[in-house]
């Protein structure tokens, strides 16, 4: 386990940072595929394949699916040029680094909190992830799982308006 | 759970510095992708080490809201090429004068 670690989160690190570097859009969103399977690959450590299953099907599937499309569509070779300014990235890498030393000085001299739940490893493994995401998904948070889905409506007609020739 | 976190701190990081540094809008939406991936990652890590469950319903919620900005960010991407013919985001600038 300990080993799959490190296996997958240098392939995630790595390939988020070439999703970032690489000039063409194609190559980042190829990359971009391999960051979400490293991250499916998370998950299947801690436990919630229900979770990778999800990753990969609407992540790696669908979203990708459609963002690879819309490269196509466009001009490649016409948004393949454009360059960022000099100042842009010293700032961009700047800001980046000061963020994550913020986030790792509070991780390390946080307060950790103990663990309070009831669902240990062990009764999760018994009654199964898929049941047991499936129970609170729709018991406790059956509201905000309606409001999700009218947020997709939402979305299905605002597509369609951006889409579409004229405003 | 503490090197889970550090991971997924480094690639919120990555995607923060994607999201100044670059100007194509398509890779800066991929880079927005990346940064509800490690937020995610933090969710699941989070819920694994307190015994809840609570994170990771949250991750699904976080999925479908990913969804419907995908959808809502390409149609912007293709409005905005159909207008200008390129998704440099500089061009982006009607609001400047």
């Amino acid at each position: 386990m300990e080993a799959l670690f490190y296996v997958f989160s240098f392939i995630a690190i790595f390939s988020a940072l070439m999703v970032v570097t690489m000039r063409n859009p194609l190559t980042s969103a190829l990359y971009l595929v391999l960051c979400f399977f490293a991250l499916a690959g998370f998950y299947v450590i801690l436990d919630m394949q229900f979770l990778a299953a999800m990753q990969i099907l609407v992540y790696a599937g669908a979203i990708m699916v459609l963002v690879v499309l819309v490269i196509m569509l466009l001009n490649i070779s016409r948004i393949k040029n454009i360059k960022s300014d000099l100042h842009q990235k010293i700032i961009g890498v700047l800001i980046s680094l000061i963020l994550f030393a913020e986030i790792v000085l509070y991780i390390i001299n946080g307060a950790q909190k103990r663990p309070s739940g009831i669902f240990t490893h062990a009764l999760i493994k018994r009654i199964g992830n898929t049941q047991v995401i499936g129970e609170f998904l729709f018991t406790g948070y059956i509201l905000p799982f309606e409001i999700a889905s009218i947020l997709l409506f939402v979305a299905i007609i605002g597509a369609y308006l951006f889409a579409k020739k004229k405003f | 759970m503490d090197n889970y976190l550090i991971v997924a701190s480094m690639i919120f990081c990555i995607g923060a510095l994607g999201v100044i540094i670059r100007k194509n809008l398509i890779v800066i939406f991929m880079s927005l992708e990346l940064m509800f991936n490690a937020a995610n990652l933090g969710f699941v890590a989070a819920s694994n080490r307190l015994n809840l469950i609570s994170g990771d319903i949250f991750v699904i919620f976080v999925i479908v809201v990913a969804a419907a900005e995908a959808a809502i960010a390409l149609g912007i991407a293709i409005a905005f090429y159909r207008e200008k013919g390129t998704v440099d985001i500089d061009m982006a600038n009607e609001l400047k004068n």
